[in-house]
């Protein structure tokens, strides 16, 4: 068997490392050493590539069968191999020990919330967008922020990733949680900062 | 060109040292040895007077032969002093092509070599390369950047790399402008580190092939057999290859790829395999293009 390991891109333009055409890489290491550089590399490559797609949720399902939002690199056709469930497992558990994805829901460990931005900059992204857009002191709905008619940043947040932002800018006096008739509304104040 | 020029003006250098050595000792240690003569002839006296010519005899034996020593440690300098000068002569006047050409260099190590002379090996630090070319800064970063790489891939290749792999990222570390690496350089690097005791040391695994290892790890025979079989399948061996290309029995192969895996790091599991279900892959024999 002659091959060279390179680089390629997805359909999606995604580029994925060598690393990625090498068929061990799909296996969880025995050796410790070794296993954790494979989950360095598995851990920059899922979060880079939820970044390139806007994905915010990975479930261990996701590695049970093709037709996932992450085939791309959960499996490599060109040499037949994939992640398995039990090492998809295992992966997410070392994002969630990082503080780099948290289980969402909470109380159950087959899906995590992915956190390839902190909250904070998540914060700083709902301020500045709510302040280019002239809606400070105004009361936003939750879907009013992550479904909004023009394209923003945070098109798309799921809701619980937005009220651990909405908390960041709570906490800094710029932000303050309002009932609203139909649920939860958010009233952003300029901030001293 | 510039080779043939060069192997010209090494071989001039050679015999204008082996003329000078010649001229010099006829005219300079001859002269005292024939002055300290007459004492020698009447050893054969008797009584007193010979006894105390025998201790004259023997302390102008003693004068004599400190006086030849001296001469030929005197004569020995000068011809250093004049070998140096024509080393150090025909350094800086070839100097940029020295630092520039890497057959240039190696002809230049090849002729040091071929005299005795180290170019590493000098009075001062950096020895001869230092002193005469500058190059003692060349040598000790070519070092630092091959220990570099070798560091910063171990934990992808458990301290394993092969030479040509190598070269070709100290060449990418080095950038285009600073010239040519070649094998024979890092080679030659390399053998400078093994007084550091860094464990760096070159593997021959047979095929043309040779490794680095950078860490203090004896490799068996068994894995010097693996590691051959990987460079010839791109980096993977199964049990199978052992058994049917070497002989092996399935439990030598099984517990020398698994002390490989689990022991050492040495190699990376693929439990997916299409024939086998289990693969092993020697990171360092693995064809990367990155």
């Amino acid at each position: 068997m002659q091959m060279e390991l390179t680089p390629n891109t997805t359909p999606s333009g995604f580029l994925l490392p060598s690393i990625h055409a090498a068929p061990p890489f799909f296996t969880e290491q025995p050796t410790p050493s070794t296993q954790s550089l494979f989950a360095d590399h598995w851990i920059r490559l899922i979060l880079s590539y939820a970044r390139h797609r806007r994905l915010f949720i990975l479930r261990i399902e996701d590695a049970e069968g093709p037709g996932s939002d992450w085939d791309e690199i959960l499996r490599n056709e060109r040499i037949n191999r994939r992640v398995l469930p039990s090492y998809l497992s295992s992966l997410i558990a070392v994002l969630v020990s990082k503080e780099l994805a948290v289980y969402e829901p909470a109380k159950q460990t087959r899906s995590v919330l992915l956190l390839w931005r902190q909250p904070e900059e998540w914060a700083e992204a709902l301020h500045v967008w709510a302040t280019a857009s002239g809606q400070l002191n105004t009361i936003l709905t939750f879907y009013e922020i992550t479904d909004p008619p023009i394209p923003s940043p945070l098109s798309g947040l799921p809701i619980p990733l937005l009220r651990k932002a909405i908390n960041v800018l709570t906490r800094s006096g710029r932000a303050q949680i309002i009932g609203v008739a139909d649920g939860e509304g958010v009233r952003l104040f300029s901030g001293t900062k | 060109m510039k080779v043939l020029a060069f192997d010209g003006y090494a071989c001039s250098i050679l015999s204008y040292l082996i003329l000078s050595t010649c001229t010099h000792h006829s005219v300079d240690s001859a002269t005292p040895a024939v002055r300290n003569i007459p004492a020698m002839h009447r050893l054969g006296g008797v009584g007193l007077a010979a006894f105390e010519r025998q201790q004259e005899s023997q302390r102008s034996f003693a004068t004599l032969s400190s006086e030849l020593s001296k001469a030929q440690v005197d004569h020995l300098q000068t011809q250093l002093t004049q070998f140096r000068t024509a080393l150090a002569r025909f350094a800086k006047s070839h100097r940029d092509s020295i630092r520039r050409d890497p057959t240039f260099r190696h002809a230049f190590q090849r002729m040091c070599a071929s005299i005795g002379v180290d170019p590493l090996a000098g009075p001062r630090q950096g020895g001869w390369w230092a002193e005469l070319l500058g190059m003692g800064d060349w040598q000790y970063e070519l070092g630092v950047q091959i220990v570099d790489v070798c560091v910063s891939t171990r934990e992808r290749n458990g301290g394993l790399i092969e030479l040509g792999e190598l070269v070709r990222m100290v060449g990418k570390l080095r950038g285009v402008e600073s010239g040519v690496i070649t094998e024979e350089d890092v080679v030659q690097s390399i053998k400078t580190l093994q007084p550091l005791g860094a464990g760096y040391q070159m593997i021959d695994v047979g095929g043309g092939k040779k490794m680095v290892r950078s860490v203090m790890k004896e490799l068996d025979d068994d894995q010097g057999v693996i590691l051959a079989e990987a460079q010839a399948e791109g980096g993977r061996v199964v049990e199978e290859i052992l058994v049917n290309r070497r002989g092996w029995t399935n439990e030598r192969a099984r517990a020398a790829l698994e002390n490989m895996l689990l022991r050492d790091g040495l190699c990376w599991l693929d439990a997916q395999d299409e024939r086998h279900g289990r693969a092993y892959w020697v990171p360092s024999a693995m064809r990367w293009d990155e």
